[in-house]
């Protein structure tokens, strides 16, 4: 069992938790606000991408960042008019980004680079930088957890936030601008997912590939459930997520007694079957904001 | 209200439509005789690897060889079968289809029209059987032989005697390429260790350079010094893992990654040990060529170390990491496994 647990397997949690970090932390905020956020899956993608062709382009790993970041806000943008303007079904909407964000990549890619599956790699020279071994989008997504829990149980802000998810009415009734807040956590969601995209595509790897967020925005999302929607909970859920995931590889090579290893199935399913026994058992009864999911409509 | 969300909904829709029907119509061009389609699989053709090989294997028939070509790239598993159903109702001369998980579509789109030619890359299609149908080409390779030489270039390189593997989807034809990579290895040192890992079981396992990294990270952690990957973009991946070591003193690398199926020696330079190639592309050419000269013939068209289907990649990017004594010697085993003296274990074969 030593060779399973190692200081290797710490930095692999680290690095499997970031973006899930980004992504939970960005979910926090709009469903806070009452917007179930099922698309951050696609909102990493779209920062995923726009990171990988900036960053290509201009050799400057933060504009790239950054770009990503604005990306992920407009992208966000299109999914809060369509939940709060139109009232439109959240999931299906979100649904409908996540779909979106599978096409769109390709066809630009598709386009600029001839090549709908993947965009150029980058020079390790361009790649967002390491400290101690550690990205610097991971120093930002642990730094990022203070602060949005200052932002969202300390400030003003976060009140009202709060107050709109959980009884927009009543918020209205005091004075809170319902559906102002609602557009802003919805494009908070889609700043951080963005980030968490970008650390993919120029922090951990070196290009964009098709779907290469492969389902860590659900997982996030899960995450977000798990941590009863508060910041350190979150932080701890998603190195828990990250945690399962880098357990897989050490246990995928592992030998057994009888020489044989332990069939590759059994152990790509520990992630998701430690997820449905922690949301199924240990948490306990997990509340959501009140009015998630519900759309805000005044009465005249 | 309603009607505003009704005219958002009728404005998003006819902006798909529009972004989904840019691109040529098939029927564009009348000026050559022979019409190609093919179809990727889901890594798209610039993979660097197995997609981009096929790619520019037809890029060449369709220079040289003067037919028309048409490349769908399918955003997802079930995208193939319309593309490939499209092609033959245009009636198309030739149509292949990259990679094993089109095989099972293909044999159904063959069987509703047997008058058009396919090729598949990877996959082997027979009826119940195990007769192969007339008017498909089953283009294999023999990617333990190729990868028996990598093996033992790897072995002779390494320096911890620990090696890593790797692989994409958990699958058989992957495992090919391990027991040819570890039979190599133990050729020139029976002790060696290989440490292998796959990146999945879905077809996600080819797009998560993220997870190719982490995998190649950790086995670099427990001692290996030489990486082969079979796993298309994740394999990508292991490439940054070797990078990040740097060059030692001697100004070598210190760790090495071994590419696949492309010749992908260029991806990081003196990073990049070898490469297993398969070529894809002369495979695909050949039967463009076939089809274009009307002796086209179904069935099973092997490619292993004798007709140069599968080889190791030598090129001025990594010439000097390899001492010419290790060629000889590989070249040696090639001559053996190709006159049958060496048998490579086929993890594919029942």
């Amino acid at each position: 069992m030593g060779e399973i647990f190692t200081f290797a397997l710490i930095f692999s949690t680290i690095r499997f938790a970031t973006p899930l970090i980004f992504a939970a932390l960005g979910g926090m905020f709009s469903e806070r606000s009452g917007v179930i956020n099922i698309a951050l899956e696609g909102l990493m993608l779209a920062g995923a991408f726009t990171a990988a062709v900036v960053t290509y382009e201009t050799s400057n790993p933060f504009l790239g960042f950054g770009s990503a970041i604005i990306a992920g806000g407009l992208l966000a943008a299109v999914f809060a008019v369509a939940c709060i303007e139109f009232n439109a079904d959240q999931v299906v909407a979100g649904f409908g980004i996540n779909i979106l964000m599978l096409g769109v990549p390709a066809i630009i890619s598709a386009a600029v680079y001839d090549s709908a599956g993947s965009t150029q790699q980058i020079d390790k020279a361009y790649q967002l930088p390491s400290y101690f071994d550690i990205s610097f989008a991971s120093f930002l997504a642990f730094a990022l957890v203070p602060i949005c829990w200052y932002i969202l149980f300390k400030t003003p802000y976060g009140l009202r936030l709060r107050a709109t998810g959980e009884n927009p009415a009543a918020a209205d009734a005091a004075g809170v601008k319902v559906l102002r807040m609602r557009y802003s956590g919805v494009i908070i969601s889609g700043l951080l997912a963005a980030a968490g995209g970008a650390y993919l595509s120029i922090g951990q790897s070196s290009l964009f590939t098709k779907g290469m967020t492969a389902g860590r925005g659900f997982i996030a999302l899960a995450a977000l459930i798990l941590a009863k929607w508060k910041p350190v909970p979150v932080m701890l859920a998603c190195l828990f997520f990250g945690f399962t995931e880098a357990l897989v590889i050490p246990l995928s090579s592992y030998k057994l007694a009888s020489g044989e290893n332990i069939p590759v199935q059994f152990i790509q399913i520990i992630p998701y079957v430690l997820t449905i026994i922690v949301l199924a058992g240990f948490i306990g009864l997990s509340r959501a904001p009140k009015a998630l999911g519900i759309p805000y409509i005044k009465e005249k | 209200m309603k009607n505003r969300s009704f005219l958002f909904i009728i404005v998003l829709l006819s902006a798909v439509l529009l972004l989904s029907s840019c691109g040529d119509p098939i029927e564009a061009r009348t000026d050559c005789k022979t019409k190609v389609g093919i179809v990727f699989d889901i890594g798209g053709k610039n993979d660097r690897s197995f997609n981009a090989a096929a790619w520019e294997g037809v890029q060449r028939a369709e220079k040289e060889l003067n037919v028309c070509l048409y490349d769908v790239e399918p955003g997802n598993p079930t995208s193939i079968e319309p593309a490939m159903r499209a092609f033959a109702e245009k009636n198309f001369d030739l149509i292949i289809g990259v990679g094993f998980a089109q095989g099972p579509i293909m044999e159904r789109v063959a069987r509703d029209y047997p008058n058009i030619k396919f090729a598949i890359v990877d996959g082997v299609i027979t009826d119940k059987d195990g007769k192969p149908f007339p008017n498909v080409a089953s283009l294999v390779f023999r990617e333990h032989e190729g990868s028996y030489l990598v093996g033992m270039i790897a072995a002779e390189k390494s320096k911890t005697g620990v090696l890593g593997f790797v692989g994409g989807m958990d699958i058989p034809l992957i495992h090919r390429f391990k027991t040819g990579y570890e039979e190599g290895a133990r050729s020139i040192n029976p002790n060696i260790k290989v440490v292998d890992n796959y990146v999945g079981v879905t077809d996600h396992a080819w797009n998560d350079p993220g997870k190719g990294k982490e995998l190649a990270l950790s086995q670099i952690e427990k001692g290996a010094d030489v990486i082969f990957t079979a796993a298309g973009n994740s394999g990508l991946g292991a490439f940054d893992a070797v990078e990040k070591f740097g060059k030692g003193e001697n100004g070598e690398a210190r760790k090495f990654v071994i590419g696949v199926d492309s010749n992908q020696n260029m991806v990081k330079p003196g990073f990049v040990l070898t490469s297993m190639v398969k070529r894809v592309d002369n495979a695909v050419y050949n039967v463009v060529e076939e089809v274009r000269n009307n002796n086209f013939q179904g069935g099973f068209h092997v490619f292993g170390l004798d007709k140069d289907g599968v080889a190791y990649a030598v090129d001025e990017n990594n010439r000097a990491l390899i001492p010419e004594d290790v060629i000889k010697k590989v070249e040696d085993a090639k001559s053996k496994i190709v006159a049958g003296e060496i048998k490579v274990t086929d993890a594919m074969a029942k």
